[in-house]
């Protein structure tokens, strides 16, 4: 093509007034110029190129699994998305620009944005596949849904037939497909109203992320709805960022901008971390760094102090908590310990004070009272206990002890406080797909990373030992005899812990023979699990089937999701390919009840059915919701109004309405943990106390195995992927690198300088990765963001740098995984590392060390 | 024997041969951009909402965001410094381009490469002092940030500023900006801009339309 030809191209593309000010500029560039060349500048940058107003604009959401959900706005060419932009404020219907504190604008994170990257993605599966060489070589043949689904039903009738309801694994997640019509859940999605329907599935009930919090507030409030919106955190006067960082993980659509506004109007912040995060750094923080793991003993060190110096609101405890002291505590449970004889160590002669807990945390005494002295006396102060330090052996300790924190300085259910925990806030209308006496069935439910243990010692596994779920009936107890897995959305086999440990599962179920067993991984790409499956189905990713996006977390937000484009490839939704197998499978009609088999050709008007019936029935009929699902979908976006920012509990605290726990009081002291004699026959399978306690994990840097593995690893989620999604996505590696950081002292010592390849192993495992060397890490903290693509070398080493293989698979006894219970080592390494499997280069984001 | 130079000849001369070879456009209204050094979480959103919207591959970066570090533990500081192209007033790549493929716009100041008239001769690359214009292998061309002018003309706001989570990053005229009269969430209400923050090239060199709540340990 040459210039003229280019020209004329753009003259077709450039609006009038665009040409008109390019010839404006030209002219006066030309006037200026006069001793260089003079030529007319005709041509936009890039070319041929059309603005967004050129283009067709469908507003969508991201979907990924985050606590938030965001607006993105698709501008479109026929059926190609050409680029994505995000809520400028016109959707809801005001002008362009609106953005108030009321109805703020749902600006999408940087994995939102790389959105279209990930939809084209060269890893995208666009036709059903079938492994031909060994599980996790990688080798597959492209067959036909009918040959999938018909060899995957018949394994699946046979495994049934053959080793009973408990054969199959659902290893559903939270993945990439959080709709409220299309959704892939552990508990409740369309994987277990599929299995539970067939008849066969062992679920998997402790959730990654957050058990031990959501343990904690099941036990103390009753609910996991312990949560603000973001908007209330705009008027604290205090915020504590326990462990919490969100500048990276966001819950809600915009609480790291209502915590700015919280700065502007002199709220102080305080984070408790092991690293000086950029949340830290942004909301100008005083950072506490603390020994991980040791959460749970500061903080019964600040109830210590606010006990002795008389801080607490003893009003607030009397009329809402239950064992927080003698006079709470209930007649049936007189001659039990309550919380602040354990704290005082009446009983055990060891009171819990700032002096005890120093050397267990790391952090000084005079630290620890001058932030219980801070946090007592400023009203109102938000103590915001995150899920990362709950992420540990004995996480649910943490969480309960800052609940009971949070509870004796009554900053429970004001505006300003906070009861987080779980942080579920505003209540969503979440369910549009079918949801009936289907929906969630299973016959045996464990403990989520002890599948492997289950796998590899079948039979000889006691109950305890995996969590098994009570039941009322014959197969209560019964060990669940594992012959295949289902992952829809999940990546689990690189999530869960211990993945040397589920390989050998793995293998285990390998060594039953070709046809015993069944691994089917339902997802939008390849990935680190997909490669072990037998069978790979391609899931239409959210842009290609229709939904409406919320945030599970808080937010009070609908968005439209629309098919935004045609399936790629042979794509289907989950929706459409569990309704055929349940019509292969002889109950078609019951799981999708509004579809006919057509269906899985055409799932337009079905899909249109649930979700209006949604919006009409329990949108605008529960919510007060006045627009109409047309009107609706046209707009794209619908964001609440609320008459005051919701905070948790407010109608307990206020108005005197009971919490939903067996005392209708905040239960420090549990009524039902107390009540419990034989622990080997809940999930729990292990003593927990009624109380929140100090308990000595069992890897920490107060632990004589520190000689070994002098290195506490810790592995937060990060902020250019979600989990594991995203990390084949260029941009995102471009922007921030797999590495382990490292504090500066520490890496001296092992002449480790930033960008060096180095190994972090234990007893477990070997990963192979560059180092981040920093004075904003704890000594002896080694952090290692998860999520990784696993790349397994010849000699079993990890070249991504997937900090599980390191973790450990024993979870808490209240289920909690144990992600950031690791000792480790560190050493320079020749090994190399592979940031991706595509091998594109990488270079680490520059840092600037600029104070030398 | 190292040859002897007469510097403050040299300096005339250069001094003299840029004034002879280019006589920056002097633009209406000179648009720039405002960043919040302090109040940035460093989510790099801008970044990728820059890539996608001018369909870079990895690779070229319009758009940098710059992370700042230092203290030793456990009295550390941490800050960005957010920059793409500074559309300076006398842009030190203009005269360097041998086709005239860069431009300064009369009416808003944007300084743009016309990819027509690229040859990917990298010599503005090199002149620039902050990093702005991007080398495109794929290409052979530079390319770098043009303030989004398509947007601009639609009386919209550039892709980076309007995917910013923080609503730290804007854009304005650059002397209401400095003068703080400009209507902008990028400063807060107790925060004063600067033209130059520590490390940054010398503001007087190009003359560049940015300014940035500084962060105390980034005061110059």
């Amino acid at each position: 093509m040459n210039t003229h030809q280019r020209r004329d191209i753009l003259k077709n593309l450039i609006n009038p007034n665009r040409r008109d000010v390019l010839k404006t500029a030209a002219a006066g560039l030309a006037a200026s110029l006069a001793p260089l060349p003079v030529r007319q500048a005709a041509a936009f940058a890039y070319e041929p190129y059309p603005t967004d107003d050129e283009l067709e604009t469908v507003v969508t959401s991201c979907a990924h699994n985050c606590g938030s959900r965001h607006m993105l706005v698709a501008h479109k060419k026929g059926d190609v998305i050409v680029r994505l932009s995000t809520d400028d404020g016109r959707y809801q219907g005001d002008p362009w620009g609106t953005d108030t504190e009321e109805v703020p604008q749902m600006r999408a994170c940087l994995r939102g944005r790389s959105y279209r990257a990930r939809l084209y993605s060269p890893e995208r599966l666009l036709y059903p596949m079938k492994r031909v060489g060994k599980r996790g070589e990688g080798k597959f043949k492209r067959i036909s849904w009918d040959q999938a689904l018909t060899e995957i039903s018949e394994r699946m009738v046979y495994l049934r037939d053959k080793y009973g309801p408990t054969a199959l694994l659902d290893q559903s997640y939270a993945g990439a497909s959080y709709g409220v019509l299309h959704k892939s859940d552990q508990i409740e999605g369309l994987l277990a109203r599929f299995l539970g329907m067939f008849g066969c599935r062992t679920s998997s009930w402790s959730v990654p992320s957050y058990q031990g919090t959501t343990f904690s507030s099941r036990m103390t409030f009753g609910t996991i709805e312990d949560g603000n919106e973001d908007d209330a955190f705009a008027h604290a006067k205090l915020i504590i960022m326990w462990g919490w960082n969100p500048a990276y993980t966001f819950h809600g659509g915009n609480t790291f901008y209502y915590m700015r506004l919280a700065k502007q109007r002199g709220c102080k912040f305080v984070v408790v971390d092991p690293q000086y995060t950029d949340s830290a750094a942004a909301y100008d923080a005083w950072w506490i760094p603390i020994k991980p793991n040791t959460d749970a003993a500061m903080l019964a060190a600040m109830a210590h102090y606010i006990f002795s110096n008389n801080l607490h609101d003893q009003g607030f405890i009397d009329r809402f908590t239950q064992g927080m002291d003698a006079g709470t505590m209930p007649e049936w449970a007189k001659d039990k310990e309550n919380f602040k004889d354990y704290i005082l160590g009446t009983n055990d002669g060891v009171p819990k004070s700032p002096e005890w807990a120093e050397p267990i945390c790391g952090v000084k005494a005079a630290d620890i009272i001058k932030l219980a002295d801070m946090y007592a006396t400023t009203k109102p102060a938000a103590l915001k206990a995150s899920w990362a330090p709950g992420r540990n052996a004995y996480g649910e300790q943490y969480n309960r002890m800052a609940s009971a924190v949070q509870a004796m300085t009554g900053n429970i259910g004001i505006l300003g406080g906070c009861a987080e925990g779980v942080g579920k806030g505003w209540h969503s209308e979440a369910v549009a797909y079918p949801y009936d006496q289907n929906s969630n069935i299973w016959y045996a439910s464990i403990k989520s990373d002890r599948w492997a243990h289950c796998v590899l010692n079948y039979p000889n596994v006691k109950r305890e030992e995996i969590g098994l779920w009570p039941r009322q009936d014959a197969l209560d107890g019964v060990i669940p005899n594992i012959r295949g897995i289902f992952w829809h959305g999940s990546d689990w086999l690189n999530q869960l812990t211990n993945i040397n440990k589920e390989i050998e599962a793995i293998r285990k179920l390998d060594s039953y023979g070709e046809g015993e067993s069944l691994l089917v991984c339902m997802d939008s790409t390849i990935t680190p699990t997909g490669i072990w499956a037998d069978y790979l189905l391609p899931i239409a990713t959210h842009f290609e089937r229709h939904d409406t996006a919320l945030p599970w977390y808080k937010g009070h937000y609908y968005i439209h999701r629309p098919k935004v484009i045609q399936p790629l490839g042979e794509s289907k939704s989950d929706f459409q390919v569990f309704t055929e197998l349940a019509w292969r499978l002889g109950f078609g009609p019951g799981y999708n009840p509004k579809a006919s088999r057509e269906y899985f050709l055409i799932d337009d008007n079905v899909d249109e059915a649930y979700l209006r019936e949604w919006w009409e029935g329990k949108v605008m009929h529960h919510q007060g919701v006045e627009i109409s699902w047309d009107e609706f979908k046209k707009r794209g976006i619908y964001k609440f109004k609320l008459p005051e920012p919701h905070v948790a509990f407010r109608a307990q605290i206020r108005d005197g309405a009971p919490f939903p726990t067996p005392s209708g009081k905040i239960e420090i002291l549990s009524t039902t943990l107390a009540q419990i004699t034989d622990w080997t026959r809940t999930q729990y399978g292990y003593e927990i106390p009624a109380i929140p306690k100090w308990i000595e994990p069992w890897e920490s840097l107060n632990h004589p195995k520190t000689r070994d593995f002098p290195f506490h690893l810790i592995s937060p989620h990060p902020r250019w992927r979600t989990h594991s999604i995203f990390n084949n996505i260029g941009w995102l590696r471009e922007t921030f690198s797999q590495e382990v950081t490292l504090n500066a002292a520490d890496a001296k010592k092992l002449g480790i300088v930033t960008g060096d390849t180095v190994e972090v192993f234990n007893d477990r495992g070997t990963v192979v990765l560059p180092a981040y060397v920093t004075e904003r890490c704890m000594p002896g903290v080694a952090v290692m963001h998860e999520g990784s693509w696993m790349d397994i070398a010849e000699d079993g080493t990890d070249r991504s740098g997937n900090p599980d293989f390191l973790t450990l698979d024993e979870p808490s006894p209240a289920g909690a995984f144990a992600y950031n219970t690791v000792l480790a080592n560190i050493r320079k390494s020749d090994r190399i590392h592979r940031p991706g499997w595509d091998q594109l280069a990488t270079a680490r984001s520059a840092v600037f060390r600029r104070d030398q | 024997m190292a040859p002897t130079y007469d510097k403050a000849k040299i300096k005339a001369a250069a001094k003299a041969r840029k004034a002879e070879v280019y006589v920056p456009v002097v633009p209406e209204t000179q648009w720039g951009f405002i960043h919040n050094n302090v109040d940035c979480i460093g989510c790099r959103a801008c970044e990728i909402a820059c890539k996608d919207k001018n369909g870079l591959a990895p690779g070229p970066r319009f758009r940098r965001v710059q992370y700042i570090e230092g203290g030793t533990y456990p009295e550390v500081f941490a800050y960005k410094v957010n920059m793409s192209c500074n559309h300076c007033a006398e842009p030190a790549c203009l005269p360097t381009c041998p086709t005239g493929a860069i431009f300064k716009r009369k009416a808003d100041g944007i300084v743009d490469i016309d990819s027509t008239l690229c040859i990917g001769c990298r010599k503005c690359e090199a002149a620039c002092p902050f990093g702005a214009p991007q080398y495109d292998p794929v290409q052979n061309i530079v390319v770098k940030c043009n303030m989004c002018v398509d947007e601009m003309e639609a009386g919209r706001k550039p892709y980076c500023v309007m995917g910013c989570m923080m609503r730290v990053l804007d854009v304005g005229p650059i002397d209401q900006l400095r003068a703080g009269t400009y209507e902008t969430k990028a400063r807060g209400p107790n925060d004063d801009v600067v033209n130059q923050v520590k490390h940054m090239a010398d503001p007087e060199l190009t003359n560049p339309s940015i300014v940035f709540v500084p962060h105390s340990k980034g005061r110059v």
